[in-house]
């Protein structure tokens, strides 16, 4: 069947209190525009529409959902509201703030702050392969502060991704797009088919899906880290499983970043989910702990360096 | 504030079950509603729903942790009440408006505040005796009170189900409050639709409860109306708590609000629609909830600077 795309609001339409200035961007599941609130600030608008279930044609403002599709579309909505609940409840400086939640045009819309900036995915675009180390551990620390609250409300992001990191003008990330973040309420539902990424999706991503935990997220978050050494996205994981020709990053860049780093990213995409840090917590310890390489003690005195002479014929 | 309380909602002999229960508490206030919705009109059962809903919305917006002024709180919630359900007649070019009864009663500071609209009771009882009980609108307690009928006459006359004041009629409903009525310990509010107080009276009900749990007997005083009814009774409906001291420690059921915090409000609300657990999809009212209580949270969490 011949997907069509959605048409989205006209620029300049009045939704509510807020004006659309134009249209962000277009999923699969939804729409998010750029729109003005009233006392001016400027807001993320996200427009439950899932093609599959609902048309908008040109011209148009309330999308035509048939009557067979009305049961998945507000099944689907069930999850739009799950998004919503999610991130109602979290507010962290490092996960995005939901500001208003409304029903209009026979379907549902969440607004959100909205800030300048860029996704991580656009800076690894612009500077291929030459990201410092520093700023990787700074953005992944910070955006794993922000993880760990997602998790603490038992929840799980399962699309992180660089291009689901968003950067603010001061390089603070912002955790974005919650629509994979319903776990277990997908896996019944056919029409609807979960959501993952190639490259970032972990392997439990795949199949029944059973074994997805903290550990699913933190692979999303190794993988992306690697794509911010290699400029691409890595392997994708169910290829992995079946031939592994993902180089390790303790190979690939040895010595332009520290061991600890590259040992902790292939740490981090190991293929069984149960040899991956196991939470988010382990993994900022991993990455904020001070680099001490092991060093020999040495005997001030004379008397113990000659005793050393001794035990340590060799040095 | 320490008290036992026990909501139930049947659908007697009927097709539906237009009575609806609720009750919420704070810390330091608690609200319960029993609203009855107009059998012979239509969409009773929306009327209900829209009071108590509207009451215990409220309620969650202004228990911080007190009621400013409980008296101005009903009257505001039951009026509001009102007025949504006229707006959802327009809305939907209803033909005739529904109607439900009310009545509403907050606690506080051990001191209770009710009002009511129709002939939805409350009873306040004491010792096994009723002490207080609201009057019905209805023109069967007029003619009572003039002399007119004996009260045995009353129960089988054949206006004694037509009120004259209500929510969501034409005219403005009249509501009346009751005084600031301290409560003491053991003391039982009970609130319910005539489908109770019509088959077993308030002081058959005060003896049967004096002293007892009421999560035992309350279900037991409902059976016993389910089967004095005939074939046709109405839907039976009951909110009651029993007030504890804060002092006394008796039923292991007993609610104590002491560790909630100031901004912490319980509801206890049944969905609307029978029974939501066998539905799949979405109603068009459990949207409206999903959306208010996601709205809720991040008036909660992320409030507006």
């Amino acid at each position: 069947m011949a997907q069509q795309a959605n048409q989205p609001l006209p620029n300049g339409h009045q939704l509510e209190e807020y004006t659309i200035d134009r249209q962000l961007s277009l999923g699969g599941f939804s729409i998010v525009y750029l729109a003005t609130a009233p006392e001016g600030r400027q807001v993320a608008i996200k427009e439950y529409l899932p093609n599959s279930l609902a048309l908008r044609s040109r011209g148009e403002i309330n999308p035509v959902i048939t009557a067979e599709h009305l049961g998945a579309f507000r099944y689907g909505m069930k999850c739009f509201f799950e998004e919503g609940r999610a991130l109602a409840r979290l507010s962290h400086p490092n996960v995005i703030r939901v500001l208003n939640f409304f029903r209009a045009n026979d379907t549902v819309y969440m607004v959100m702050e909205y800030e300048h900036g860029r996704t991580l995915q656009e800076f690894i675009q612009k500077h291929q392969g030459h990201i410092s180390e520093r700023f990787i551990r700074g953005v992944f620390t910070r955006m794993l502060n922000g993880l760990r609250e997602v998790h603490s409300n038992k929840l799980l992001h399962l699309d992180l991704k660089p291009s689901n990191i968003y950067l603010r003008g001061d390089n603070t990330p912002v955790l974005i797009d919650f629509g994979a973040a319903r776990q277990t309420l997908i896996t019944d539902q056919p029409i609807l088919k979960p959501m993952y990424t190639p490259g970032f999706a972990s392997p439990e991503h795949y199949g029944t899906r059973k074994d997805l935990g903290p550990w699913s997220d933190i692979y999303s978050v190794g993988a992306s880290m690697y794509a911010c050494l290699a400029g691409v996205a890595p392997q994708a994981a169910d290829s992995r499983m079946k031939k592994d020709t993902l180089a390790p990053a303790m190979v690939r860049w040895d010595g332009q970043y520290s061991d600890r780093l590259l040992e902790i990213i292939d740490w981090c995409l190991n293929l069984n989910h149960l040899y991956r840090p196991q939470s988010v917590f382990a993994l900022q310890k991993a990455l904020v702990e001070a680099i001490t390489p092991p060093r020999p003690k040495t005997n001030p005195n004379w008397l113990g360096r000659f005793v050393d002479k001794f035990r340590n014929p060799l040095r | 504030m320490r008290f036992t309380i026990y909501q139930e909602s049947r659908v007697g002999g009927r097709a539906n079950n237009e009575d609806r229960t609720t009750y919420c508490y704070s810390r330091d206030a608690l609200l319960m509603v029993v609203a009855d919705g107009m059998g012979g009109h239509h969409y009773g059962e929306i009327a209900a729903q829209i009071a108590v809903q509207t009451l215990a919305d409220a309620f969650q917006r202004e228990a911080r942790p007190l009621l400013a002024d409980p008296f101005r709180f009903l009257l505001k919630g039951m009026t509001n009440a009102h007025h949504a359900i006229l707006d959802y007649t327009a809305r939907h070019k209803l033909s005739d408006t529904p109607r439900t009864t009310c009545v509403a009663c907050v606690v506080q500071d051990n001191v209770a505040y009710w009002a009511h609209a129709g002939d939805s009771r409350l009873f306040l009882m004491r010792d096994g005796r009723v002490m207080a009980q609201t009057k019905d609108h209805s023109r069967i307690r007029l003619l009572i009170e003039e002399g007119m009928i004996t009260e045995t006459q009353a129960a089988f006359h054949p206006d004694r189900n037509k009120i004259y004041s209500c929510l969501g009629s034409p005219t403005p409903p009249e509501i009346e409050f009751s005084r600031k009525t301290p409560l003491d310990h053991g003391d039982i509010l009970l609130l319910c639709t005539d489908g109770l107080w019509g088959e077993i009276s308030g002081d058959m009900m005060a003896v049967a409860l004096k002293g007892t749990n009421l999560l035992q007997t309350i279900p037991m005083v409902l059976n016993q109306a389910d089967a004095k009814g005939g074939p046709h009774r109405d839907n039976l409906s009951v909110v009651a708590v029993r007030w504890e001291d804060a002092y006394v420690e008796e039923a292991s059921s007993s609610i104590s609000t002491q560790t909630m915090t100031q901004d912490e409000v319980t509801t206890r609300l049944e969905e609307f629609g029978r029974n939501p657990a066998y539905k799949s999809e979405l109603s068009e009212s459990e949207i409206e909830d999903a959306i208010e209580e996601i709205r809720n949270a991040i008036d909660k969490y992320n409030p507006k600077k």
